[in-house]
């Protein structure tokens, strides 16, 4: 599937669903990566970027791009081996002079379609890659 | 887990240390690949001068921080605001750290308020933000 453009997000657009599942050798590969020690529940914000990276797999950002700021709430451990489907919209988009922002609401639900993790994610984009998408 | 929780309590922190090799595992881990974040011909181009860690990496410390403190409560009732003040650069020693603000207590529940955040070995402000932890009452008053 074509990635859709930062031109094309509008408020209110919803992002394909993605799911992952949690594999063992995922969480090892995060847990080595964050420098952490490992347990039998993944970390949150494993998950929560699992949920990033699934928005980001269809939308093309211009190289540059950063994160402002993050909320996240957690409603429940999740074990190792879990499959979660992470679903992400467009809440708000700014444009400024100098640069373009865009809100995103973040949701996560496990195989039983119980909530897991939900938040919001700001990003900001440098307004002359945008422009030339 | 904190052997006692009360207002004013400064978090046990964190303290890692940045480099580029931890920057590209956590690229291949995350699956984000932004050249701000791993070309570092790339980045010495943009205003920010060089590679930066993602934020979501940096975040990672503070919510070990959490868990270290909270245990799984912060993973299952855990909730967090926070904004990312300035990068995190490979050879920064970075800190997360929290405080208690105030404890809420009703039905049952303790709401544990924190300030939180990151910072770098200059000080600099990296993150800053709050959070929220709800812990079963008489866990909490166990651990006082």
């Amino acid at each position: 599937m074509p990635a859709i453009s930062y031109e094309d997000l509008t408020p209110g657009y919803e992002f394909p669903p993605a799911s992952y599942k949690l594999t063992p050798s995922f969480v090892s590969q995060y847990i080595k990566a964050v420098d952490s020690s490992s347990d039998e529940f993944v970390p949150p914000i494993a998950i929560a970027a699992c949920a990033m990276s699934a928005m980001a797999e269809s939308v093309s950002f211009p190289p540059g791009t950063i994160h402002a700021s993050q909320e996240l709430e957690f409603f429940k451990l999740v074990p190792v081996g879990t499959v979660i489907n992470c679903q992400a919209k467009v809440v708000r988009k700014l444009a400024r002079t100098m640069m373009r922002m865009l809100v995103l609401e973040l949701n996560v639900l496990d195989e039983n379609k119980e909530r897991v993790q939900s938040g919001k994610a700001t990003i900001i984009l440098p307004a002359e890659r945008a422009n030339a998408q | 887990m904190l052997s006692e929780i009360r207002k004013g309590l400064t978090l046990p922190p964190v303290v890692k240390h940045i480099t580029q090799e931890k920057i590209n595992l956590y690229a291949q881990a995350s699956g984000d690949f932004n050249p701000i974040h791993i070309d570092e011909a790339f980045a010495a181009q943009t205003p920010l001068g060089g590679t930066i860690a993602h934020g979501m990496l940096i975040l990672a410390y503070v919510s070990e921080m959490m868990t270290q403190a909270f245990g799984e409560n912060w993973a299952s009732n855990g909730k967090l605001s926070i904004r990312f003040k300035a990068p995190a650069r490979p050879g920064d020693t970075v800190t997360a750290n929290g405080k208690i603000d105030s404890i809420e207590n009703q039905e049952g529940i303790s709401s544990v308020n924190c300030s939180i955040g990151c910072c770098n070995q200059k000080d600099e402000t990296i993150i800053t933000g709050e959070a929220i932890v709800k812990l079963p009452l008489r866990e909490r008053t166990a651990n006082v």
